[in-house]
């Protein structure tokens, strides 16, 4: 029994220091790798990988809101609020979709025609997309002091796209300049004027208007 | 521990990327003040100094110098650095066309649909150098009727690394005619659309493209009487 006893620790405690000297040797292993000079050679500090262009993050994309007036010939000057997404595909080239919405005014032979109406109130409701091409000229910067600054840059753009109003579609070109301001990397303000070039037959026959907007925004990179 | 075990311990969502380092592998590289050609150079890095990689604006690269100065360096220039793996950054050749491969691609153009006005958008994304798919978004604003036109189609571009690459394309979809309102009321039409088109791409710069494009459209309309509509396009063509 006794002898039955000791067998029993005696292989258990073979079987422990079995599976303990296992480990430790495994673990020394893994320590001399690190020890060894050659391992220091084969495993630097920095994770060998390759650097990817997609690894970096991008900023070319841009979301902006602005507020301005808009000016339609006939129809008087009013609010206008748009939104715009532009992609930049060169540190001169860029495009920019554009969105806005406004009113129009009544003309003046509806204010002297005592009552007359052109258009319905819901027809009054104008709102206008495009997409545009712009080029950056004139790329500049504005120092506060010695070292701090802030860039800009004064861009061109034309496009074309469509203005609703009056249950119709126009087609529109639209032409326009403006002034960028970086306040960081990711944030500009956005001073510009915008022509839009367009033919209605609301008074029977067709008519070219030009119609100019001026407005100030503000967007983000990302 | 098991060397096939996965290692959880490295597993963080909110983990800041590891920051992407490089070492200068030229005699000098250029650091300018502002993302652009025209800002002053008002700093160089040096053979084998690191430099960190923050982000990308255009083919500009915001870049941190070991001493903590922030400014930007061409896209180019990476060719000039060694990665940690001692390679070169992989920042592929803009003028290749593999360089397109892989990419969606944005275009709007500008033209005429039948003495109509036309504006379209189109999405597309390009598979191989030579073949790609888009879908179309078109809407013609004419004097007698406006019309909208949805289709999808593939392109085939035979030399994708000419300057001026011609290409050609089939699509199918469906095109919606709402007459003008001024005019005496006459109904909505919804017909099929078969295109056939003709263009070309030409490079300007990286992977910004001018392109043109002439359609035949073949619209199958209720009446039994097939009409055929010719179209042009010019606009442009983004990679991104």
């Amino acid at each position: 029994m006794e002898s039955r006893i000791q067998r029993i620790f005696l292989i258990s405690i073979l079987l422990i220091t079995a599976a303990a000297t296992s480990l430790s040797v495994r673990a020394d292993e893994q320590k001399s790798a690190d020890d060894d000079e050659l391992g220091k050679i084969i495993t630097p500090d920095l994770k060998r990988r390759t650097i990817k262009e997609s690894d970096l993050d991008t900023e070319n994309f841009e979301l902006g809101l602005y507020y301005g007036l808009l000016t339609i010939e006939d129809f008087g000057t009013n609010e206008v609020s748009g939104v715009t997404f532009a992609y930049h595909i060169t540190e001169r080239f860029f495009t920019e979709a554009a969105f806005g919405i406004s009113q129009l005014q009544k003309t003046s032979w509806e204010l002297l025609g005592g009552g007359a109406q052109l258009l319905t109130d819901e027809q009054r409701d104008l709102n206008y997309y495009n997409l545009s091409l712009g080029y950056n000229v004139l790329p500049g910067q504005v120092y506060v002091t010695k070292k701090f600054h802030f860039d800009t840059n004064i861009y061109f753009l034309a496009g074309a796209g469509n203005t609703h109003f009056a249950d119709k579609n126009y087609f529109t070109y639209n032409f326009g300049a403006g002034l960028r301001f970086y306040s960081t990397d990711w944030l500009s303000i956005d001073l510009s004027m915008r022509e839009y070039a367009f033919t209605h037959d609301l008074f029977g026959k067709d008519k070219d208007t030009n119609n100019l907007e001026g407005r100030l925004g503000v967007s983000i990179f990302f | 521990m098991s060397a096939s075990a996965i290692d959880f311990s490295d597993f963080n969502l909110f983990k800041k990327d590891e920051p992407l380092v490089v070492t200068v592998n030229d005699a000098y590289i250029n650091v300018h003040n502002g993302a652009g050609g025209g800002y002053p150079i008002f700093h160089v890095v040096e053979r084998g100094e690191k430099i960190t990689l923050l982000k990308m604006y255009t083919e500009w690269i915001k870049i941190q110098t070991e001493r903590g100065v922030t400014g930007w360096i061409n896209r180019s220039d990476m060719a000039l650095t060694l990665g940690p793996d001692g390679e070169k950054p992989d920042f592929p050749d803009t003028k290749k066309a593999d360089y397109l491969v892989d990419r969606f691609e944005f275009s709007a153009g500008y033209g005429d649909f039948d003495g109509a006005k036309s504006f379209d958008l189109n999405l597309g994304y390009r598979f191989t150098k030579n073949l790609s798919t888009e879908i179309r978004f078109a809407q013609n604003t004419g004097q007698y009727s406006d019309s909208k036109i949805l289709a999808i189609g593939i392109n085939h571009q035979p030399f994708p690394d000419w300057y001026v690459s011609p290409y050609i394309g089939i699509a199918a979809g469906k095109i919606a005619t709402t007459p003008s309102t001024t005019l005496i009321e006459s109904e909505d039409r919804n017909d099929n659309l078969f295109q056939a088109s003709l263009g070309a791409y030409v490079h300007i710069t990286g992977r910004f493209f001018l392109r043109a494009e002439i359609t035949n459209d073949y619209i199958t309309t209720s009446n039994n009487s097939n009409e055929e509509v010719k179209e042009w396009k010019v606009g442009f063509s983004v990679f991104f």
